[in-house]
């Protein structure tokens, strides 16, 4: 066995150049189609995470704007309850007014009722009072509706002012109004008595009212002295409504 | 039939004689080289069958560069994947009516050990350095020196060997079963010579793999073979 010397070197140099060869039309041109895909692959996966962050960031967004309207939906919510509420307090308020004036008209209507009602009582009590004394008087003798008045009826002249005093019967005749016609006798006494509280004598015009029951009454000018029971019952009356 | 153990010249180059492993030499690699700048002028971004058998012979050389010796199989990706498909190719033209297999010969098959055998030197060298090279020559002592350096030379024998016996063995064979039987009793050991051939281009390649890996030394692990690196 020998060997072929030139043939050994021949196909070292072959074999060098196929390698070179083989690095420059296959390994090389393969590897960078690889790398390429795999570079074409990293970027697809880069845009896919790129979008991915964006649809995240874009949901976020969202998620914040949706929070942001649900915060805005609470506030005005809140801003209408409030509203109502005040709305409420004020209507109710309105209707509390309302009613408390509603019900201090009623009260006043009923207070005015009550009164115009006492009125009426007091009116018809003076009224009963009136007939009650008028018949009890007829039980006793007529003389007392008027000789039992006179003293009286001379002590309150006399508790007149000076001046009303002196303008009773100044002018003229001074009017005398009696529960019926005076005798003689009660007409003397009257006019005596009179002429004591005045300090002179007036001269009498007298009229007749059944209506005062029992008494007498001078109409001056100035003044009006009464001292029968019509007065004194009218007096009552008005002392009860005023009471009552 | 002739004797497998001496070459036949063809003519001459001046001085130069042109044997018949060299003329088929040739041949192979006008064909590689025509099949490579054929099949890769169209490459695209989505490959056709012959783009993806393509890539998947590339990724299959980086992976087991990268498994076999740990590192980034970029500077190694052309020798050794020259190597496997010229041995491959070459084993498998004993098929062909009439062509004797260039590794049946011990020139061609020592002109590839002697290419593993400077590469390991030069990665060795590229690796480590000058110092650092030569210092695993003395691992795990200074008395294996003697040893580690026959062991460089008997290792690269051995490449010599194997790859030239299983070839030219298979050759051999055929050629006396057919000069002995008929025209179809060789078939199955042509088959058998196509699966000892793609065997025994897988065993040159990785031995030259571990040979160069184990030159170049250990560095940090670098990324799988597939991620990185796109010089041939």
């Amino acid at each position: 066995m020998t060997i072929d010397w030139w043939t050994l070197g021949l196909q070292t140099v072959n074999l060098v150049v196929l390698v070179w060869i083989l690095a420059r039309f296959l390994f090389r041109p393969v590897s960078q189609i690889i790398a390429e895909r795999r570079a074409a692959a990293h970027a697809a996966l880069d845009d896919a995470d790129a979008a991915r962050r964006m649809a995240e960031s874009a949901r976020d967004e969202a998620r914040a704007e949706a929070e942001k309207t649900a915060a805005l939906r609470a506030q005005i919510l809140a801003a209408a309850r409030e509203e109502a509420t005040g709305e409420k307090d004020r209507l109710l308020n309105e209707a509390r007014a309302a009613a408390e004036l509603l019900r201090a008209e009623g009260a006043s209507e009923l207070e005015r009722m009550r009164r115009a009602q006492q009125r009426a009582l007091s009116r018809e009590a003076g009224e009963l009072a009136a007939d009650i004394a008028g018949k009890l008087l007829d039980r006793i003798p007529d003389s007392a509706r008027i000789s039992g008045f006179i003293e009286g009826l001379a002590e309150a002249v006399a508790a007149l002012p000076e001046a009303s005093r002196r303008d009773l019967g100044a002018g003229g005749t001074v009017r005398l109004r009696a529960a019926r016609d005076l005798t003689g006798t009660e007409r003397t006494l009257l006019e005596q008595s009179l002429k004591d509280a005045l300090g002179h004598a007036p001269e009498l015009h007298i009229e007749t009212d059944p209506g005062l029951i029992a008494g007498l009454e001078i109409v001056g000018p100035h003044a009006i002295v009464r001292n029968h029971l019509r007065a004194d019952l009218d007096r009552i009356r008005e002392e009860m409504a005023d009471n009552g | 039939m002739d004797n497998p153990l001496t070459v036949d010249t063809l003519f001459h180059l001046g001085p130069v004689p042109i044997t018949t492993p060299v003329a088929v030499t040739w041949a192979l690699m006008i064909g590689l080289t025509l099949f490579a700048w054929l099949s890769t002028r169209r490459l695209a971004l989505v490959p056709g069958t012959l783009q993806t058998v393509l890539e998947l012979f590339v990724t299959t050389v980086d992976g087991q560069v990268h498994d076999t010796m740990q590192r980034d199989p970029a500077p190694f990706r052309a020798l050794i994947g020259t190597i496997f498909l010229f041995v491959l190719v070459a084993n498998w033209t004993a098929v062909l009516p009439g062509v004797e297999p260039p590794t049946a010969h011990i020139e061609t098959d020592a002109a590839l050990a002697m290419i593993v055998f400077v590469a390991t030197i030069a990665y060795g060298i590229s690796g480590r350095g000058w110092r650092g090279y030569l210092a695993t020559f003395a691992e795990p002592s200074w008395v294996m020196i003697p040893l580690n350096l026959v062991e460089q030379i008997t290792r690269t024998f051995s490449l010599v060997v194997r790859l030239f016996g299983n070839v030219m063995s298979g050759v051999f064979v055929v050629g006396i079963v057919l000069s002995l039987a008929g025209l179809f009793l060789p078939i199955p050991l042509m088959a058998l010579d196509l699966l000892t051939g793609a065997v025994q281009a897988y065993i040159f390649a990785v031995l030259a793999t571990v040979f160069i890996g184990a030159a170049a030394g250990e560095t940090p692990v670098a990324a799988k073979p597939d991620k990185e690196d796109t010089s041939p």
